[in-house]
């Protein structure tokens, strides 16, 4: 069976980069005592495997990850074995047990949802984003390995809104579309004609789709 | 460090390569709340994390000291060079690991000194924490700077920065001296009597109550306390039994990449070879090792609380560890299932046990690396290395036909004697091994040969039989190397060198006398920091400091001493006498090996003092009249 795992990474790690973060959850599981399952191979590794690699310099508050265990256990047990095995800063919030056939959180993801905390928030801003979203397009130049592409944002921004000082972005993160929360401050900061502030992004939740409704991934 | 000071680092940790290096948090990290503990103590380490977490020691006195219920140990390493001038320019102190405490607001503050060329950053640290770098300008309320340590048997170059030096095992002696700056600040004892005290402690030195005058021309005149509280010698401490002492069981576990990321079990101290260059060799005598019913039950503890993938067994000369195979194949049979892999460096080519390389690939091969040290067996019996061709080409062969197919030599240039007929050599004996290599047949080597050979420049060491020896000079080393080059161009061979220049700084601080610091200091006015990284490596400051300094480098370096010339270390009695050094010195003029004192005692020194195994064994006869202990 698989258990998919909601975990935390603080902010004191958002310098961490994804491939260190792999190892230290891999060290994690090895102490954790788990019945871990390997892949095959001259060096073999624990299978282990992240919903959405996060960007260097950002936490994230419910950050998934699925990991393959030999026979079945319950999701308490599951918990009980790898909760102190995690570093204080990487904190593990929920596991649901699936069987090995549910689909991997990676196939299921379609979006998530990104707080940017400004310092100073730049007057204005909230009548910016209203007039922002209003735009019939939202052309923006997306920068991919041949070069920067032109691309219609728009389509891709499932929610925006300010309240005080944090920015709410709900944007798609799926293979076919990604909007980076740096693309579209970008973007929406050259609509309102000022320079970028200075802000701390926490990436916050992760989602998959169900009858056309947004789910938390985890749940799905 | 206040919250605006925490906030600017924040900003600092966007800007700055490899952030991760200062975060802090890693899993197992000892972070007791601030206010809990009396005494707080800044483990400083004067490199960049990622060599900082590779060293055992710290890990040992992290341990020891968090340990205690009244004290907290914190970690703080030499930033980079970008975040270093950002801090400074942001005005952001150097601060802890676990609670980003400025340095300045610890009780003590403890470096360890493993590298001369490390010692700019000593300075950079305490300036960048606020610390005043001279000792003599701090006051009542400034922390104690305490320094222990390899390079702490010669610390005369380090005097004018640091308050109080230990000396030889850090284990016991760090007890005794957190319990002595506790009890002396809440007796509200001024700062003085608490070094006094300190100087109290057999194993500690502290410089301020001594001093050293000098004859005209430039050598030692005389040293001495200026305090009764001092005393005239300073004895190393020794951890007796290995197996009873302290030993992390579980050690913090870095997020980011670092040199050695892999618990270590240091499976004994102390070697009993005798190699002559070699400084390791005296200052951690005697041997002692640790049990392997210990050994088993903490690598079992690190395993499960690090969850490391690779374990390494750490020692001077692990083949001489006494029951090495049964340790070996105990631990395969504990790991096996686990995925864990066992390496094993420091193995010498005389004793490499074939089981060990069979046993050792079984899970994940390492590379191999060897040190012949010498290219003729007339230096390598100057030398004392005691290893023979043979020994060599059995090894190399060995690890070829167990799936090995590189192979690292380590080699010295500028030994004492030394000739071209040994640079020579040193082409022949890597020939010889490619060749080995060849004459296997196909199906028993694996593919693609390939001989690394590396060759450092000789630095005579304090406490070692060539302690008087001169250092060769940059030109004369840049021949050799160019020789060497020539001689090293084969098929299947390469060349690595290290830079004379650096070696040449290192021979003089390790041999320096107190005016050394005014060169440090200087160097470091000028800018010199990280010197070890051959990018910021600046010898022409040096040079300079030098001259500032009215010292003259060639005095320290490239000068043989008389025996009868006072040494700036002579106060430090590192258990081996200054008489057994000479001796030996003299045997390695007349290419005269000594045994392995396993096999019988040399009387070095340390047999009066009743921490060494091997005295009880007694002295061989041999025909050789000078091979006879000498008891003093």
């Amino acid at each position: 069976m698989k258990m998919i795992v909601v975990f935390e990474k603080s902010p004191r790690l958002r310098h961490i980069g994804h491939l260190d973060l792999m190892r230290a959850m891999q060290r994690a599981m090895r102490r954790s005592g788990l019945p871990l399952r390997y892949s095959q191979g001259f060096n073999p590794h624990i299978l282990l495997s992240f919903a959405a690699p996060l960007s260097v310099g950002m936490p994230g508050q419910r950050e998934i990850m699925e990991v393959p265990i030999e026979g079945t256990m319950t999701e308490a047990a599951f918990s009980a074995m790898l909760s102190p095995a995690l570093p204080p800063d990487l904190p593990l919030l929920s596991c649901r047990a699936v069987p090995d056939e549910h689909p991997a959180p990676m196939a299921l993801l379609a979006a998530a949802t990104y707080e940017a905390r400004f310092q100073d928030v730049p007057s204005g801003l909230g009548d910016a984003v209203e007039r922002y979203l209003n735009q019939p397009e939202i052309p923006a130049l997306r920068k991919t390995k041949s070069g920067e592409k032109p691309c219609d944002l728009k389509p891709m921004i499932y929610g925006l809104t300010l309240t005080g000082d944090t920015l709410r972005m709900t944007l798609a993160l799926c293979e076919a579309a990604t909007c980076k929360p740096d693309l579209l401050l970008d973007s929406l900061f050259s609509f309102a004609g000022t320079a970028r502030p200075r802000a701390l992004i926490t990436r916050t939740a992760l989602w998959g789709q169900e009858g056309g409704c947004f789910k938390p991934l985890e749940a799905l | 460090m206040n919250d605006a000071e925490k906030a600017r680092l924040e900003e600092l940790l966007e800007k700055v390569q490899k952030p991760a290096q200062y975060i802090g948090g890693e899993m197992n990290a000892v972070q007791k709340p601030w206010d809990s503990v009396k005494t707080h103590f800044a483990f400083c380490f004067p490199d960049t994390y990622e060599i900082a977490m590779s060293h055992l020691g710290m890990k040992i006195l992290y341990h020891l000291i968090n340990g205690k219920e009244d004290a907290a140990c914190e970690r703080v390493c030499m930033p980079c060079a970008d975040m270093a001038d950002l801090m400074r320019k942001e005005n952001v102190p150097l601060f802890s690991l676990e609670s980003r405490a400025a340095l300045n607001h610890f009780e003590i503050i403890g470096f360890t000194l493993q590298y001369e060329m490390s010692f700019t950053n000593i300075l950079e640290m305490l300036d960048l924490g606020r610390v005043p770098v001279l000792a003599a300008d701090r006051t009542e309320g400034d922390p104690i700077v305490v320094a222990g340590g390899p390079c702490a048997f010669n610390p005369e170059p380090l005097t004018p920065f640091i308050d109080a030096f230990m000396i030889g095992d850090g284990e016991d002696v760090m007890h005794e001296l957190v319990d002595c700056i506790r009890d002396g600040r809440e007796a509200g004892k001024p700062r003085l009597d608490i070094l006094r005290a300190l100087a109290g402690l057999e194993g500690v030195y502290v410089p301020c109550l001594y001093e050293a005058t000098y004859h005209e021309d430039g050598t030692l005149a005389s040293f001495s306390p200026t305090d009764p509280a001092a005393p005239a010698v300073v004895k190393k401490r020794v951890v007796k039994d290995l197996s009873a002492a302290i030993y992390p069981d579980s050690i913090p576990v870095p997020y980011t990449e670092i040199v050695h990321d892999r618990m270590v079990l240091e499976i004994m101290r102390g070697c009993t070879r005798g190699c002559r260059f070699c400084q390791a060799g005296v200052l951690y005598r005697p041997v002692r090792e640790r049990s392997m019913e210990r050994l088993l039950e903490l690598a079992d503890k690190l395993q499960k609380s690090t969850g490391y993938e690779e374990m390494s067994l750490s020692s001077l000369s692990s083949g001489d560890y006494s029951c090495l195979p049964e340790l070996i194949r105990a631990l395969m049979d504990q790991y096996k299932d686990k995925r864990v892999s066992v390496s094993l460096p420091s193995m010498r080519i005389d004793n490499i046990v074939k089981q060990s390389l069979e046993e050792t690939q079984k899970v994940k091969k390492s590379g191999l690396t060897l040190a012949p040290e010498a290219g003729t067996q007339r230096l390598r019996d100057v030398i004392n290395k005691g290893v023979t061709e043979n020994d060599l080409i059995r090894a190399v062969t060995d690890a070829f036909e167990c799936g090995w197919s590189s192979v690292k030599l380590y080699f010295m240039m500028g030994l004492p004697t030394e000739t071209d007929e040994d640079l020579q050599g040193i082409g022949r004996l890597a020939k010889k091994v490619v060749d080995a290599y060849y004459a296997l047949p196909k199906e028993k080597r694996a593919k693609g040969v390939r001989v690394t050979c590396s060759a450092s420049v000789f630095v005579p060491k304090p406490f070692t039989p060539f302690q008087w020896a001169p250092q060769d000079t940059i030109e004369q080393v840049r021949e050799k190397q160019a020789a060497l080059r020539q001689y090293l161009k084969l098929k299947c061979v390469n060349f690595n060198w290290h830079e004379s220049p650096l070696s040449m700084l290192e021979a003089c601080i390790c041999r320096g006398d107190r005016r050394m610091g005014r060169v440090i200091y200087e160097a470091w006015k000028l800018g010199c920091r990280l010197d070890g990284w051959s990018e910021h490596f600046r010898f022409d400051l040096w040079m300079k400091a030098f001259e500032a300094c009215g010292l003259d480098p060639a005095f320290y370096a490239y000068r043989e001493r008389p025996y009868d010339e006072l040494l700036p270390w002579q106060f430090i009695d590192a258990g081996v006498s200054q008489r057994y050094l000479m001796l030996e010195n003299e045997r390695a003029k007349a290419d005269k090996t000594t045994r392995d004192c396993r096999h019988g005692c040399n009387g070095c020194g340390l047999q009066s003092w009743g921490v060494c195994d091997f005295v009880e064994h007694p002295p061989l006869k041999d025909k050789e009249p000078a091979q006879a202990p000498i008891f003093d």
